[in-house]
């Protein structure tokens, strides 16, 4: 490869944190409480944790072949018909979660703010607006995750400063949870933990960084801040509600921003703004999800210009986001989806690495 | 002029060797050099030149002995210096050399060195050049006998005088102004930067303007490939005519189809030279008082001299206020129609029943009404500039007041609409880089219109369409956001406010300057050092001694 190595750590990071902040921070609360109720900010941070060991083999993996992305060294490592089962997976993976994530996106859109527009007209503006910017090449592709990360980072600081006025600190105790049973926390990590998968990424910027070597410290920057800003999230919103109306919300984050106003009456309710600017985070995650998917089918099939496959695979995701008959199963499905994932997106790279430890120890031994 | 004109010998027998049809540009590919006599050279500049009533050609015998002829266009030309300073010293031996022998081959090297008292002259045989120095009016001698032709510069081109820019006002700071004459705007620029390392590499463009361009640069601080490309796009400029540095512009910018102006023009000789101090590249077409910075990025655009003139407070304080009505001229109306129409319960109460007792008696839709207000806004705005300048202001005063307030009073818009629509013009117009300005102002209409579909959802899909088109633009590979995106430490420091001169050591890293430079690393400590109270003693120093 001999592209122009461009992409700084600082904005690798950014990268990171801005493919992980995404539509998931809407139900997340939900989904910490019922894993653990008041547990819940402990079961993100656990889960957090839990992704960031995956991103950290990931991104390992990546710094030992730092001229390659994933789907090159696969082929090394495995052979081209192996690689490429793999790397198929991979895409069939990464494109279906781009259509949940517009699919999910929209469902919220569409119930909060925009009653009367048809759910397809806001996931196809989604997915065109990831589409239409999947076009670029890496460098722009990662300014992109640099310019949002800010307009990302400081509406969800907001809310949750905004919220602490009507916190109750009572409501996290107790801090590990009323018996939570193995099973529901153990379901709850993975559900999370599936929310950083878009991570998975940081594997085809590897190769464009200028320092590959750093790309760990960058990553583990990524999921410290996105991580920290879940983390954040939960506990503000257990705070504001208690456990027990969270796990009733379908979207409690939203909720948190409706309590909230701004100081001297600017804006009367945030809900909508909220939305509006939380479009920024969707975008990123999708592009994200989108360029991933884009980038593994252009190398499956050794092609030169990825651009014309954004819009001939568009089709396609718009027709697995219209799959899902509701939300409830839409939610069903995401966290089935997300188990699945979890396998693919960390067992891959697990078999990778062992292969290569295997190949090296074959090598040194003979 | 017509009594220079020697009209006596009427067209001879020579021009029938070539067919008159063809044009001028085309007979001169027939002949390359001067030869023969000089009655052939005449018949053959008459026929190249002399349907132009302003051609003059005087037939004079040199010394009073070799038959010499002048030739230059009279319109082009100085005549007080064409009457005394050259046909008299030519036709009156000077006294001083009164004895000297003179023959035809040392001719040249006499008028040259001893006779002519003119700076700039030149000598060449080729009819190209020759022709090519009449044109720019040069008068052109020819002497009989002589195969060698002398062009003496005699052109006097009538410039206005150096103004104050009308596009680049300012309150503080140099007012002069570029002006359309090339060499006056070099000097301008050169007496600023007195250095032999500003260089200008002066060339041709335009099959038949041969507009001069010139590319200016500081050597030394500029990156030499910087300049290699832009010599290399613009020697790829093959057109019938450069009339303004806004063509060369279009020709060399990277992105065409862009909204956004990639390459910052400039009326102003202490910008350009404030820019080439930095490291770009500046070109200067002649006839245009229009100067070209390259590259630029976008932060560039709501920056003036201005700002760096005055204090750092004030500039910052400036600045900001100046980014702040960017925004506002971009998204308040859409923000406007998107609030209103989709999402009311975001603005207080008391303020929204207002709103909706201005809407009461408007039949439009919100959507409607702001494009409409919009529109006629810019009716207005480009009428004024139209408008002959004695009734412009009146006739404004009466499109913007009246109308506006007659369009309320008849129920054709509401009031607030007004306001939102009068403020975002007024901010427009504070962006003091019009190109960039205009582009905001084109994108507000498709912003407008995807806020009427979809609310605030469709106003954050348009801001982050226009947002990741920002991303991927490039001035001569700068990214357009530079220094915001990709970051850049030194660069912020000069972004959003204008940080004090000290701060700002280094020139900008993105334009890989070879001497990075800018303040010297004792002056900006010497800054931050506490000053030597002289006058704090209270006996005076010329008693105390």
């Amino acid at each position: 490869m001999n592209r122009p190595a461009t992409v700084t750590t600082l904005q690798a990071a950014a990268l990171v944190a801005g493919s992980i902040i995404g539509v998931g921070v809407l139900p997340l609360p939900r989904v910490a409480t019922l894993a653990a109720d008041t547990g819940g900010p402990l079961v993100t941070g656990v889960a957090v944790l839990a992704a960031w060991l995956a991103l950290w083999l990931i991104t390992k993996l990546g710094t030992l072949f730092p001229q390659q992305s994933i789907f090159q060294y696969s082929e090394i490592l495995l052979g081209r018909w192996l690689a490429a089962i793999g790397t198929l997976l991979l895409i069939c993976f990464f494109a279906f979660l781009a259509s949940l994530a517009a699919r999910e996106f929209g469902e919220v859109v569409v119930t909060a703010v925009l009653r009367k527009t048809p759910l397809e007209m806001t996931v196809l503006a989604m997915l065109l607006l990831a589409a239409i910017a999947a076009r670029n090449d890496v460098r722009t592709f990662s300014y992109i995750h640099m310019f949002y990360l800010p307009f990302i980072l400081a509406p969800g600081i907001l809310i949750i400063a905004l919220s602490l006025k009507n916190a109750v600190s009572l409501n996290l105790l107790p801090l590990w949870g009323n018996d939570a049973t193995a099973l529901s926390v153990t379901h709850g990590i993975l559900t999370i933990a599936s929310l950083f998968q878009v991570a998975f990424v940081v594997t085809i910027v590897i190769p464009h960084m200028k320092q590959p070597q750093k790309a760990l410290k960058a990553s583990s920057w990524g999921v410290v801040i996105a991580g920290g800003l879940y983390v954040a999230i939960v506990l503000a919103t257990i705070a504001v509600f208690g456990s027990e109306e969270t796990r009733l919300l379908i979207w409690p984050t939203l909720e948190l921003a409706k309590t909230t106003s701004l100081p001297a009456n600017i804006l009367e309710r945030l809900d909508a703004a909220f939305l509006a600017i939380w479009v920024t985070a969707v975008f990123t995650t999708l592009l994200s999800t989108y360029y991933l998917t884009i980038h593994a089918i252009s190398q499956l099939f050794r092609l030169k210009d990825h651009r014309l496959l954004t819009y001939f695979v568009l089709p396609f995701i718009f027709w697995m986001a219209m799959l899902p008959q509701s939300v409830l199963q839409l939610y069903q499905i995401v966290e089935l989806v997300g188990r699945i994932g979890l396998c693919i997106t960390f067992g891959y790279p697990i078999i990778l690495l062992l292969v290569w430890l295997l190949r090296r120890r074959g090598v040194s031994s003979s | 002029m017509s009594n220079d004109t020697p009209k006596g010998s009427g067209q001879s027998s020579a021009s029938a060797e070539l067919p008159p049809s063809l044009p001028p540009d085309e007979l001169l590919k027939r002949r390359e050099r001067l030869e023969g006599s000089l009655e052939q050279s005449i018949e053959w500049f008459k026929q190249l030149l002399l349907p132009d009533t302003d051609f003059v050609i005087r037939h004079f015998d040199i010394y009073g002995r070799f038959p010499a002829a002048l030739f230059y266009i009279s319109s082009m030309t100085k005549q007080a210096a064409i009457h005394n300073d050259l046909l008299k010293p030519l036709m009156y031996m000077p006294d001083h050399l009164k004895d000297a022998e003179i023959r035809l081959d040392g001719l040249e090297t006499f008028i040259l060195r001893k006779t002519l008292y003119f700076s700039d002259i030149r000598t060449s045989e080729e009819y190209q050049t020759l022709t090519e120095s009449i044109m720019r009016g040069y008068a052109l001698l020819l002497v009989d006998g002589l195969n060698r032709g002398i062009m003496i510069n005699t052109r006097d081109i009538d410039k206005r005088a150096v103004e104050q820019p009308p596009t680049e006002q300012v309150i503080q700071g140099p007012r002069e102004g570029f002006i359309e004459s090339m060499s006056t705007n070099l000097a301008l620029m050169r007496y600023r930067l007195a250095t032999p390392d500003f260089r200008t590499h002066i060339r041709q463009l335009g099959r038949l303007t041969k507009t001069p361009v010139a590319i200016c640069y500081i050597e030394g601080v500029v990156d030499m490939a910087l300049v290699d490309e832009v010599k290399t796009r613009l020697s790829k400029i093959d057109v019938d005519g450069i009339l303004d540095s806004g063509f060369v512009e279009q020709y060399i910018e990277d992105s065409h189809l862009s909204p956004f102006p990639q390459i910052q023009n400039t009326e102003k000789p202490d910008k350009a030279v404030a820019q080439m101090l930095e490291g770009r590249v500046v070109i200067i077409v002649e006839g245009s008082p229009f100067g070209l910075i390259i590259p630029s990025v976008f932060s560039q655009f709501y920056q003036t001299t201005e700002d760096y003139a005055t204090r750092f407070l004030q500039g910052s304080f400036v600045r900001i206020a100046r980014v702040v009505a960017l925004v506002f001229s971009l998204i308040f109306p859409s923000l406007y129609v998107a609030i209103i129409s989709f999402n009311p319960e975001l603005i207080p109460t008391e303020f929204a029943v207002a709103v909706a007792g201005g809407r009461a008696g408007v039949p439009f839709p919100s959507l409607v009404e702001v494009l409409i207000i919009e529109i006629s806004m810019e009716v207005l705005r480009e009428a004024t500039i139209r408008l002959p300048q004695q009734v412009g202001g009146a006739l404004s005063i009466v499109g913007v007041l009246v109308v506006g307030q007659a369009a309320v009073s008849a129920g054709f818009s509401s009031p607030i609409t007004v306001v939102v629509i009068a403020l975002t013009t007024i901010g427009s117009f504070a962006t003091p880089a019009y190109n960039a300005a205009f582009a905001l102002r084109m994108l507000r209409f498709p912003l407008i219109i995807i806020s009427g579909m979809f609310g605030l959802y469709g106003l954050m899909i348009g801001l982050i369409l226009i947002g990741n088109h920002l991303l991927s633009l490039k001035s001569f590979g700068v990214p357009y956001l530079t220094p915001a995106v990709p970051l850049d430490m030194q660069g912020l420091k000069d972004l959003l406010i204008r940080g004090p001169l000290w701060w700002m050591r280094r020139r900008p890293a993105f334009l890989h300057p070879r001497d990075s430079t800018r303040v010297a690393r004792q002056s900006a400590e010497d800054m931050t050092s506490p000053g030597n109270d002289v006058l704090e003693n209270n006996s005076p120093s010329g008693q105390g001694g």
